[in-house]
């Protein structure tokens, strides 16, 4: 026995167009939840080498304080590594400002102390001052956590927007399907009217179209997110031919979890869909006798 | 007219009371129409074209609610009735379409099993069922053919056999014979006789054509000027 036919008509060139447009928002959306995953661990990996270091550039000590000065900041509680900066290191991080002659004769060699600190522990920069001072050791500690704060601030952005985009996607993706099933709906009035004067209840004439776009939303966030996939990988392999950076593209991956994003896209597609296309039938139909 | 005070419910398949209805137009369609069809009768329903038969009708397979008055049907008095209640009333109503509104892109076996299928039942339950109701109205060979593909007279029959394949506790038929040769709409309105003497189905039929009229001795109503009389020339029962 054939199986029957289904009671709405199959599609027509109108929901062509609905498969493009559902498919680019997903294609889209994809790419913008790929971006803010991207961004989370892009932070983690540019703020991570610089949080918890630390310079102290000593004013007007000697040698001698300064091995005074490594002794008062390796006592301190969360410091995990400190050491006094070899006078090569120091030319060397002066080389932008006075070039490869080193310093000018006349010049002290500044003093400087690398430090590591556990980066749990907070104001660091202000309790290693204080304690140098008390000890009458002028010094200026500089931490690259305004850097760090900075970064991540910016990839806050990124963040925010990326997500605000996909929001903003999946909402027009949602009003773009209601109105694709306002028109289906009145395309096929006839059909709907004569079910219903058969006999069939609201929620079964609303599973026929939520099937419809279900499979719709399936079908294009599929094949949404194979694009997104694709485009993913191309950018990946376009960076990997330059050196392995992506440029200001945040790390860009492709791991489990971006994978879940591809693979989700279509579900919460197809979802949206079937709400959306329940929502506007069951809606209209309450209009009716 | 009206037959006293309140009857038992269960004693009406149909019953109007002062039911007028009107389109978007000034004027009234239908104006104060009573009407009470008993269980297991069949009637006659004719007037001049324009005069109001298929939107009686309407009413009473409830594809549209009264401007005014009460519609009761198969002792439920449908203006009290939630949805799904409706849907749940409809399908003990069968319905030929002066138009047929038959589905073009279903066969004509799938268009007469429609009632059965929006009910959610399996198509191995009743195809044997609906093949046999198809064979009976002639439609034996035609069965797989698509409404396009048939003739009016096949299509009506297609119409008939939807209306009757859910063996309904109301029938009504706008002009259901209208297409097809005299011997086949005699042959139809048996059909209508028998399911009306066997099951006990209740039968309005809305038609222009005497001959029709003249085969069975069933009351007659004539509507006019928006008002339901009762046809002095055949003699049936009082409405
Ligand atoms: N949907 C509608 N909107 C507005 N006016 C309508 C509508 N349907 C019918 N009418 C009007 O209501 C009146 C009655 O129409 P109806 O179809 O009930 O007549 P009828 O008795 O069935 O006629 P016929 O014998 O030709 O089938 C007509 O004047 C018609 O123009
Ligand atoms: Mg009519």
């Amino acid at each position: 026995m054939s199986r029957p036919a289904p009671l709405l008509p199959e599609g027509d060139a109108r929901e062509a167009a609905l498969f493009f447009v559902v498919c680019a928002l997903c294609f889209l959306a994809a790419l913008a939840a790929l971006s803010a995953r991207a961004s989370y661990s892009a932070a983690r990996g540019w703020t991570a080498e610089v949080e918890g270091q630390m310079t102290i550039r000593l004013q007007g000590e000697d040698r001698r304080g300064a091995a005074e000065a490594l002794d008062i900041v390796q006592a301190t509680e969360g410091v995990e590594s400190a050491r006094i900066l070899s006078r090569d290191e120091v030319e060397s991080l002066l080389e932008p400002s006075f070039g490869a002659g080193g310093l000018p004769a006349g010049l002290p060699m500044p003093l400087i102390l690398d430090v590591y600190a556990d980066p749990e522990y907070r104001d660091m920069d202000e309790t290693l001052e204080n304690r140098l001072a008390d000890s009458g050791i002028g010094a200026l500690v500089d931490t690259h956590s305004d850097w760090a704060g900075d970064v991540r601030r910016a990839l806050g952005v990124v963040r925010l927007v990326a997500l605000s985009t996909v929001l903003l996607l999946g909402a027009t993706a949602v009003a773009v399907i209601a109105f694709a099933t306002h028109a289906a709906l009145l395309a096929r009035r006839d059909i709907v009217e004569v079910l219903h004067l058969s006999g069939a209840t609201d929620r079964f004439i609303s599973r026929l179209f939520e099937r419809r776009f279900w499979l719709l939303g399936l079908q294009a966030g599929g094949v949404g997110a194979l694009f997104a996939l694709g485009t993913t990988a191309l950018v990946l392999s376009l960076a990997s031919a330059r050196g392995g950076r992506s440029g200001l593209l945040p790390q860009l991956s492709l791991d489990a979890l971006d994978f879940l994003i591809l693979v989700t896209t279509p579900i919460i597609a197809a979802i949206a869909a079937r709400l959306a296309a329940r929502m506007t039938v069951l809606r209209s139909l309450k209009g009716s006798l | 007219m009206r037959q006293g005070k309140r009857e038992a419910m269960s004693d009406e398949a149909v019953r109007l009371d002062n039911v007028a209805l009107r389109y978007d137009s000034a004027e009234d369609v239908l104006s104060g129409v009573d009407l009470i069809l008993k269980p297991g009768s069949f009637t006659f329903l004719t007037g001049p074209s324009g005069a109001g038969k298929t939107s009686l009708l309407k009413l009473l397979y409830l594809a549209l609610p009264p401007s005014r008055g009460d519609v009761s049907l198969l002792g439920r008095r449908v203006s009290a009735l939630k949805r799904d209640q409706i849907s749940a009333l409809r399908r003990r109503i069968g319905v030929v379409f002066q138009e047929f509104r038959l589905l073009d892109h279903l066969t004509a076996y799938e268009n007469a099993a429609l009632p059965l299928r929006v009910q959610g039942l399996r198509a191995s339950d009743y195809r044997a069922d609906v093949e046999e109701l198809l064979r009976w109205v002639g439609l034996g060979p035609r069965i797989d053919a698509n409404p396009p593909q048939l003739s009016g007279g096949e299509q009506q029959r297609v119409a008939i056999a939807r209306a009757l394949v859910n063996k309904p506790d109301l029938l009504i038929a706008d002009e259901p014979t209208g297409n097809v040769d005299p011997e086949m709409g005699s042959r139809l309105l048996r059909l209508f006789g028998e399911l009306n003497r066997r099951l006990g189905t209740t039968v309005l039929i809305a038609t222009h054509d005497l001959t029709l009229i003249r085969e069975m001795n069933a009351p007659v109503l004539r509507l006019q000027h928006g008002l339901l009389v009762r046809d002095i020339e055949f003699g049936g029962e009082a409405v």
